[in-house]
């Protein structure tokens, strides 16, 4: 087994077999160069290639295959250019490695969108209590790094902010803003309860709510426009058909450029290779979902596809213990989130970015 | 040549302790008998209101997975376990039978089958009925005070309701209606809706409450009744405030890098 043979022999037949309609990132430019690059290593690299992999089996106890797994995985496509059949390839060489990694039977799910389905959420912020059970419900059901020792170990999705609650105050009547210059621009009876979206996420009382704070929840927004797919140099991050916003893990380079664009600070980086424990992994995944990551790429939310993509609610949903996550399709008028949307008070986290996120936050 | 002798060795080695390991992971199955012996129950929306014993579906795919600080189910592989359909609900047609199931928690809340054939059955011999007073004011008993600790201190409905206006005279295991029929602890939406019926609206819309399992609208779901969420007794406290059981949370996050604790959070940017 070589990469060789799974590499497209004509190029001409490699641009037929692609989709008729060819997504945004298949420009022709991009085709030749890959074709050439692929022509180049075939010939040129194939001595050296071989003689790589020939060590490569030497010198490791467990055979080759591995290697070559490693090798047909440094040069699959994109997984939005990939043919039903390379997708199935790619799935079955997952399955494998994950299997054998974790040691238990691990399936990757590539399930394509459904055609009439929009996936929305909804949060009732008046209703959220800051337990961080969805927290930690994601981390269980999204196979995310769970070490403890260095910094940037153990990554959540989800963070949950505390928010103080601001007063207006009878003896702060005759106080001037900003306070300490001398300046008087009115009265400022107010205490703040900080700048905008400035709260606490380390907030660890005895028991949860507190009479004295707000909790607010924020994850990826999933955006119709989301800038983080406008800033991504490889295109490995983009919509998918029924909503949200994926990562091919593989194509990423892991420069960060969707963390910085990001508004809602949704994204996280493999810092370190991910501490996952074989007991603690689960092994239902999805291709563009929850499949055990490397080091060195992004991840987030993904409504937890390898879930959604089969009718079923997603983990935060599910563990919410007062009922404040709500999800269901757009599209459907009789689902929980159309209903949300037609008769309770809807916002979206800064909507003045026009990122037009599928993430509504409601309040009775 | 030299470095690659290194190498190998260093391989070697690698490898020599992988198998160690590996070994070491073979014999561990052969005692699973102490895992076995000690349960893990887990509560699910509140302390006290509906549990789930931890079992494998299947290998390395567990019904439920609980937090190990606060012992909450934190995610669900069988959102349906031990579930069964809902029943009639008005104004629930549009949803295929048995798509809607609840668990039930009639068994575990008729803490004295023996109330309803006893005393409250109505058909006592010396006072007929016995078991109703002759005012609508709670008496204080010390048996029942004693046997339901929340009856001291009822925290619903601002002083306006007495038990009776939810409790079966004659079947203390039943809820009651409007005509005085009974209803089963199972559905307390019947009852809970006779006043907040713009909750029960939400509820049966899916805005209010939870539900867990498909999220199509006319897929399979279980929902949570009223009373797993809210405690009927106590569900107006000063201290919490959304209606809500306080309870402990979960973990925060990790600290970032250089940081000893989070008091830098609880500083305001702005002087006040």
């Amino acid at each position: 087994m070589t990469p060789n043979e799974t590499l497209p022999t004509d190029p001409a037949k490699e641009q037929s077999s692609e989709c008729p309609v060819p997504p945004m990132s298949a420009d022709p430019a991009a085709n030749v160069l890959k074709t050439s690059r692929r022509d180049f290593l075939k010939s040129g690299g194939a001595l050296s290639l071989s003689s790589l992999m020939g060590t490569a089996a030497l010198m490791s106890q467990s055979g080759d295959a591995e290697a070559a797994v490693e090798w047909a995985e440094h040069f699959q496509k994109n997984y939005r250019l990939m043919t039903p059949a390379e997708k199935a390839e790619a799935r079955l060489r997952l399955e494998k490695r994950y299997s054998d990694e974790y040691g238990k039977k691990v399936s990757v799910d590539t399930t394509e969108a459904q055609p009439g389905v929009l996936m929305g959420y909804a949060l009732n912020i008046r209703k959220c209590i800051g337990c961080r059970r969805c927290v930690h419900a994601c981390v269980a059901e999204n196979n995310q790094s769970r070490g403890t020792k260095r910094p940037g170990e153990k990554i959540e999705w989800i963070q949950v902010l505390r928010m103080e609650r601001g007063k207006f105050e009878q003896e702060k009547m005759n106080h001037g803003y900003p306070e300490g210059l001398g300046i008087q621009v009115g009265g400022n009876a107010y205490t703040p309860a900080g700048a905008v979206l400035e709260g606490q996420y380390h907030y660890n009382p005895e028991k949860v709510p507190e009479a004295d704070a707000t909790y607010m929840p924020i994850a990826c927004m999933q955006c119709e426009k989301p800038p983080c797919v406008k800033v991504c140099p490889v295109r490995t991050t983009y919509r998918e058909a029924d909503g949200p916003v994926v990562i091919d893990y593989n194509w990423c380079i892991g420069c960060k450029m969707c963390m910085n664009a990001c508004p809602y600070w949704a994204r996280r980086f493999n810092l370190t290779t991910p501490v996952l424990p074989k007991e603690e992994m689960n092994p239902v995944t999805h291709y563009l979902g929850n499949r055990p990551r490397m080091r060195g790429v992004v991840e987030k939310c993904h409504w937890c596809l390898q879930r959604t993509r089969h009718d079923r609610y997603p983990a935060c949903v599910e563990v919410c213990p007062v009922g404040a996550r709500k999800f269901g399709n757009l599209l459907d008028p009789e689902s929980e989130v159309s209903k949300i949307l037609e008769r309770k008070n809807v916002f979206r986290l800064k909507a003045e970015l026009n990122t037009f996120p599928k993430f509504f936050y409601f309040y009775d | 040549m030299k470095k690659l002798a290194i190498y190998t060795t260093v391989l070697a080695l690698c490898g020599g302790a992988f198998y160690a390991v590996s070994a070491a992971e073979q014999a561990a199955p052969a005692q699973p008998a102490p895992e076995a012996a000690k349960e893990v129950v887990c509560f699910e929306s509140r302390k006290g209101a509906s549990e789930v014993t931890q079992r494998d579906i299947k290998p390395g795919w567990p019904n439920v997975k609980c937090s190990p600080k606060t012992g909450a189910a934190l995610w669900y592989g069988d959102p349906y376990d031990g579930t069964v359909p809902m029943g009639k609900m008005p104004g629930l047609d549009k949803i295929p039978e048995g798509h809607a199931v609840i668990k039930p928690r009639s068994e575990k809340l008729a803490l004295m089958p023996m109330c309803g054939v006893s005393c409250h059955n109505g058909v006592g011999p010396q006072f007929s009925p016995p078991t109703l007073p002759k005012g609508k004011k709670p008496v204080p008993l010390p048996t029942m005070e004693a046997m339901v600790p929340d009856l001291k201190d009822l925290q619903h409905g601002r002083g306006r309701i007495w038990c009776m206006d939810c409790h079966h005279t004659t079947q203390r295991n039943k809820l009651v209606d409007h005509f005085g029929d009974p209803i089963s602890f199972d559905q307390p939406q019947l009852l809970c809706g006779k006043c907040h019926g713009d909750k029960l609206r939400d509820w049966r819309d899916g805005i209010h409450g939870k539900r867990i399992g498909e999220f199509t609208s006319t897929g399979k779901k279980r929902w949570f009744t009223c009373t797993e969420c809210h405690n009927p007794h106590n569900v107006q406290d000063g201290a919490r405030n959304r209606g809500f059981v306080q309870l402990q949370p979960e973990p925060s996050p990790q600290l970032p890098r250089g940081m000893k604790d989070a008091s830098h959070e609880k500083l305001h940017p702005i002087p006040h």
